[in-house]
């Protein structure tokens, strides 16, 4: 989220779409009933009428998969009417930047695109900028980025400035509004009603009410979730919401923003701590062996020319400090060479079971994942499991994975040669550590109880391995050992076991002299002194008194809603309730919330406010606010017009050319699905990877020609390990189920506690039939397109209930930037099971 | 100690089932073990209906709309009456209210005669026969008194993430619904309505139904049976001998003046949902 859970009560307006917060995050509920009772008015879009629709003043309902022309028709609806911030669009975004007139658009492709290699070009030329003028970098001695040339920091060519030529009546064919105008003027109201097959006059309802919040002065938020993301152009929606908030002045605002609602309690967590193969701790690229082997070559391709990012050199080398401590100095580069490098190619889920498939790969660590089920086309995953030597699951309970040998996944035992260890771990009442939540804000927790048996925390596990392969490297030798014998893993109590505050004595950061703890990321330096194993996370853990989580920020627990210095009224921000990161920020871009004088744009909903002579405060300016000297001594900083200071651009951007698959969002159709694409004959995402196990099995409308989704309830939690293990939650939602329109119901003659079967060429499935209004067939370019959902929550591991797992039939085909799986769109059969 | 009530507001309410889960965590009340004694149940409700071990049940109904439909919810559980038909019933004074207004069952008292469970206007009282005795006793909602009588709020109450339920002086929950309805009837809601003020005596559990009592499930102004009444006052001769009250008792049957609660269901040929009528 760039705002966070309290500050939905600011909001005027609520549009949920491809969130089902009510159900999957309740406590969102507490908030959005909050600004309800103010005048807030809550919208929900879903293919579903789901239990958020049941509360909200409007719900409108959408195909899935149709999102983008949804958002195309809204930037239409906006600019046609003229329903823009004006003055913030102006203000703070691209909209005047000139792009060279070599970008162009056409039938649905971009400028660029290479058929061959079914890519756009890696240099995005045609998406550029035309530039005013070029400068560098001040490196002086007396100048910002002196620190370049300080002892210890490694060289690298530093980045060029470049000045973009604008246009500030945004009346040049070529500046990104009037590109944007052209682009979206092809998405008519009518046309995107024939696409999503939501009612026009809905439709146009939606708009209206979401558009108010153009108004300066007024909050729209926009919540979303997995409905948004797992689509093959997920990225692109989510790029739309971004454009969606810049066009009516809702980011940077209280009660606006584009908030992602995490699927779990600690998926903020774990995205911080680069759980991702493209990515290391604090949002820095993953180096690759194509574009950056040496230390340099990663400094200087990857230090943006503007933004805070510019610091990034700070961050990467008080990183590599941390992981190799004394080993890591200037002469050997902080011990860059040691970083695992890959290939520049994707090694994402997807990609990563393809290998494994192909027989590319050994061993599998199933740390709190649950592919077998939970995977996309999980019966193929099964398959490429089975093709593994070892495999080790860490879980609470047995699990599908853990079992996917068995008959029970109705394997052959015996014809399966994969070793498979099962580690009990402890649950989370069971440890102590820190969650970050949507809101990053991360809250520190202590141990309830002692983990039982055998049973042994996450950290404790992970320590056992790395001492034991430090042992191992040490007594025996290998390639490249120092890569684990110098790693740094001093995180010990006194008898040898993991101790997580020394952990996040690690993350906050310390000066490498006096191991004193830093303040915040601001201490952080490119020379060696200082190491730091998240910098987004340093000031979490920064109390140099103590060892007491509670007496630390991420433990701190003021519950009072105080108003900042100078301001009367609070603004739901609780700064002295845990530590949100940036530096206990909690809405991201609040500069945008005052107009570029610093008058804020609703005076009761005060983030920031420039008084003539200082910055009033009710959040943690996202800019520059102040200079303190060396005595300490601060110096007000007036205003500007610089409202996103994390992106090279320093302004929103309409435009985004760093995106794989075009700078502007376009529909295209799902991988599988039910029509043609009106839009366009590009029909899927061109930019996408297809792997040869979801081209043979991808499935055509004839065949199956109903859209299925998945989706999730209140009663169950992911894929079910821990939730059809517990009576009490099993008795509130006993079966696995599908939800079906009384239309298609009828067409194959189904009622309600049917046993029905689910196909397409993934696999089969049986499901209850739930027959019931809350789904609707669909008129998409004017015929009925029947949809249908399931929850993805059952399998056949667990004791209380076991059922089909909708992840059978999901295709293992993924977005062009993330490759996260299309599994909220997809085409399937149905019929009822003969008896 | 003064009257209480309970207030749930269904127009806050997201069904999310805490209440359920957080009232079976607190009374330690069972759900069955292997996936074999599970149904089906056609809807989100689940399980269908109350039972013995399942003291609050969050309901669901649905009426089709152009689009979409309203999915009305209600939190069913006992209503704690002022004119409780099951403490009228009870032949041996195992029920009884507290002070707070709070109508709770003995166990220790309980005969298993289950005439609360057949006299109670809103089916709540279930029973099942427990270790040590070859008869049902009865079991239903007692509104956490452990907790109350502790300055606590019952368990339900505290899992609400949406404040759609709240505990406090009677009086004040009254005062909280009435202003809400007059909201909600600006906003719309033309049917939006109080229950629980003036039902039955007035309830302990004070609810507001946006859209009406019908479409959440509610009984329109529940009358205690006549002959429950009669239970009532042959009470005092019950000292002589509970065969009076069975006497009675059957009196209620031959006048077909007891109420029951039908079960909820689902046709699905007309696809409408059947609130449990009175029969």
């Amino acid at each position: 989220m760039t705002n966070h859970w309290i500050d939905l009560k600011n909001c005027d307006v609520i549009m949920v779409n491809g969130s089902n917060c009510a159900e999957n995050h309740p406590i969102s509920m507490k908030w959005i009933t909050e600004a309800k009772l103010m005048g807030g008015k809550l919208v929900v879009v879903d293919p579903r009428f789901t239990r958020t629709a049941a509360v909200a003043d409007l719900y409108a309902p959408l195909r899935s998969g149709t999102d983008i022309a949804f958002y195309g028709g809204l930037f239409n609806y906006i600019m046609e009417n003229n329903l823009q911030h004006d003055e913030y669009v102006k203000a703070y975004t691209t909209a005047s930047w000139l792009v060279t007139p070599d970008y162009a658009f056409s039938d649905g492709l971009f400028s660029g695109y290479d058929t061959a290699t079914a890519k756009y070009a890696a240099d995005k030329a045609t998406w550029a900028y035309q530039i005013e003028s070029e400068e560098q970098w001040d490196t002086t001695e007396t100048g910002k980025m002196a620190w370049v040339n300080g002892a210890g920091t490694p060289a690298f060519t530093t980045p060029t400035i470049k000045t973009p030529k604008k246009d500030a009546t945004l009346q040049d064919p070529n500046c990104v509004w009037q590109l944007m105008k052209a682009h979206y003027s092809r998405y008519t109201p009518e046309l995107v009603s024939s696409i999503t097959g939501m009612p026009l006059d809905r439709l146009l309802e939606v708009y209206e009410l979401y558009a108010s919040t153009g108004e300066p002065g007024k909050a729209g938020s926009i919540l979303y979730a997995m409905g948004q993301t797992q689509h093959t152009y997920g990225s692109q929606n989510v790029r739309a919401m971004a454009m969606t908030q810049l066009l009516l002045g809702n980011m940077g605002v209280a009660g606006g923003g584009v908030n992602a609602l995490r699927g779990e309690s600690n998926v903020q967590g774990s995205t911080d701590m680069a759980m991702l193969f493209h990515i290391i701790p604090g949002y820095m690229s993953s180096p690759t062996s194509v574009k950056h082997p040496k230390l340099a070559d990663y400094l200087s391709t990857e230090t943006p020319a503007g933004s805070y990012w510019t610091n990034k050199p700070k961050f990467l080398i008080s990183l590599l400090k941390e992981l190799y401590g004394d080993y890591a100095t200037v002469d050997n580069d902080y011990a860059y060479d040691m970083l695992p490098k890959y290939d520049g190619s994707n090694h994402s889920h997807i990609a990563m079971f393809e290998k494994m498939y192909n027989g590319e790969m050994e061993g599998l660590f199933c740390w709190g994942q649950n592919p077998a089920q939970a995977g996309p086309n999980c019966g193929m995953e099964r398959k490429a499991l089975e093709k593994l030597k070892w495999m080790v699951a860490i879980d609470l309970w047995e699990t599908e994975t853990s079992i996917f040998w068995s008959e029970k996944a109705n394997a052959t035992p015996a014809d399966i040669q994969t070793e498979v260890f099962l580690l009990p771990a402890a649950c989370h009442y069971e440890k102590q550590g820190e969650i970050a939540n949507s809101g990053r804000w991360i809250q520190w927790r202590y141990k309830a109880v002692e983990p039982r048996e055998d049973q042994k925390d996450d950290l404790e596990i992970c320590t056992e391995l790395v001492l034991k392969l430090q042992d191992l490297y040490k007594a025996e030798g290998g390639a490249n050992p120092e890569q684990i014998t110098e790693l740094t893993w001093d995180y010990l109590d006194d008898a040898g076991h993991a101790d997580i505050t020394k952990v996040a004595r690690a993350l906050n950061g310390y000066t490498v002299a006096d191991n004193s703890l830093v303040k915040n990321f601001t201490l952080l330096a490119a020379d060696g002194s200082t190491a730091c194993g998240n910098w987004i996370y340093s000031g979490y853990w920064n109390n140099n008194d103590s060892n007491e989580p509670a007496d630390q920020p991420t433990g701190s627990r003021n519950d009072v809603d105080e108003p900042g210095e100078g301001l009367t009224e609070p603004i739901g921000s609780y700064l002295g309730w845990s530590f949100a990161w940036p530096v206990n920020r909690r809405v991201i871009y609040n500069r945008a919330s005052a107009d570029p004088s610093g008058k804020p744009w609703n005076e009761n909903k005060i983030l920031v406010k420039w008084d003539g002579t200082k910055w009033l405060r009710n959040d943690v300016p996202d800019f520059g606010f102040q200079v303190v000297d060396a005595d300490g001594v601060a110096t007000p900083t007036p205003p500007n017009s610089t409202a996103f200071i994390m992106v090279p651009e320093g302004a929103g951007r309409f435009f985004a050319p760093g995106m794989a698959d075009g700078p502007f969002p376009e529909h295209y159709e799902p991988f599988e699905a039910p029509v043609e694409n009106q839009m366009s004959s590009t029909q899927v995402n061109p930019a996408i990877t297809i792997y040869p196990t979801a081209e043979e099995t991808r499935g055509t409308a004839d065949e199956y020609p109903i859209v299925m989704t998945t989706f999730r309830l209140t009663e169950h939690w992911q894929s079910g390990v821990l939730t059809r293990n517990l009576p009490w939650l099993v008795q509130t939602m006993p079966k696995m189920f599908v939800e079906l329109s009384r239309e298609l119901a009828e067409e194959k003659d189904i009622v309600s506690g049917d046993n029905v079967v689910i196909e397409n060429k993934r696999g089969a499935i049986t499901a209850y039939a739930m027959v019931t209004d809350r789904v609707k067939p669909f008129t998409v370019s004017g015929k009925t397109v029947h949809q249908i959902g399931t929850p993805w929550h059952w399998g056949y591991a667990g004791t209380c209930s076991v059922g089909g797992s909708a992840n059978e039939l999901s295709p293992n085909v993924g977005d062009a930037n993330t490759m996260i799986p299309e599994s909220k769109a997809f085409l399937v059969n149905i019929r009822k099971q003969e008896v | 100690m003064a009257e209480t009530a309970i207030l749930y507001d269904a127009s806050k309410c997201t069904a999310c089932k805490g209440c359920q889960i957080a009232c079976k965590q607190w009374n330690q009340l069972p759900a069955p073990l292997t996936a074999e004694e599970y149904e089906f149940t056609k809807s989100y409700q689940g399980p269908l209906d109350l039972d013995p071990d399942t003291w609050l049940l969050m309901t669901f109904s649905e009426v089709s709309m152009d689009i979409g439909v309203e999915w009305n919810f209600m939190r069913h559980a006992c209503f704690h009456c002022t004119d409780a038909a099951c403490e009228m019933a009870c032949p041996v004074g195992a029920i009884s209210h507290k002070d707070n207004g709070a109508v709770v069952i003995d166990q220790d008292k309980c005969i298993g005669c289950q005439y609360c469970v057949n006299n109670c206007p809103f089916s709540i009282p279930r029973a099942k026969v427990i270790g040590g005795t070859d008869y049902a006793k009865s079991f239903k909602c007692w509104q956490c008194f452990d907790r109350t009588s502790a300055d606590k709020d019952p368990a339900c109450v505290t899992a609400c993430p949406t404040d759609a339920l709240e505990y406090g002086d009677r009086a004040e929950m009254v005062a909280k619904a009435k202003a809400r309805v007059d909201t909600l009837k600006e906003q719309g809601f033309d049917k939006a309505e109080i229950y629980g003020e003036n039902e039955v005596g007035g309830m302990h559990t004070i609810i507001v139904a946006h859209r009406g009592l019908e479409a959440h499930g509610l009984i329109r102004d529940p009358k205690v049976p006549v002959a429950t009444s009669l239970l009532d006052l042959a009470k005092p001769l019950s000292a002589v001998g509970v065969g009076v009250v069975v006497g009675a008792l059957g009196f209620s049957f031959a006048m077909g003046s007891k109420y029951k609660r039908g079960e909820h269901s689902y046709d699905e040929k007309t696809d409408t949902w059947t609130i449990g009528e009175v029969e």
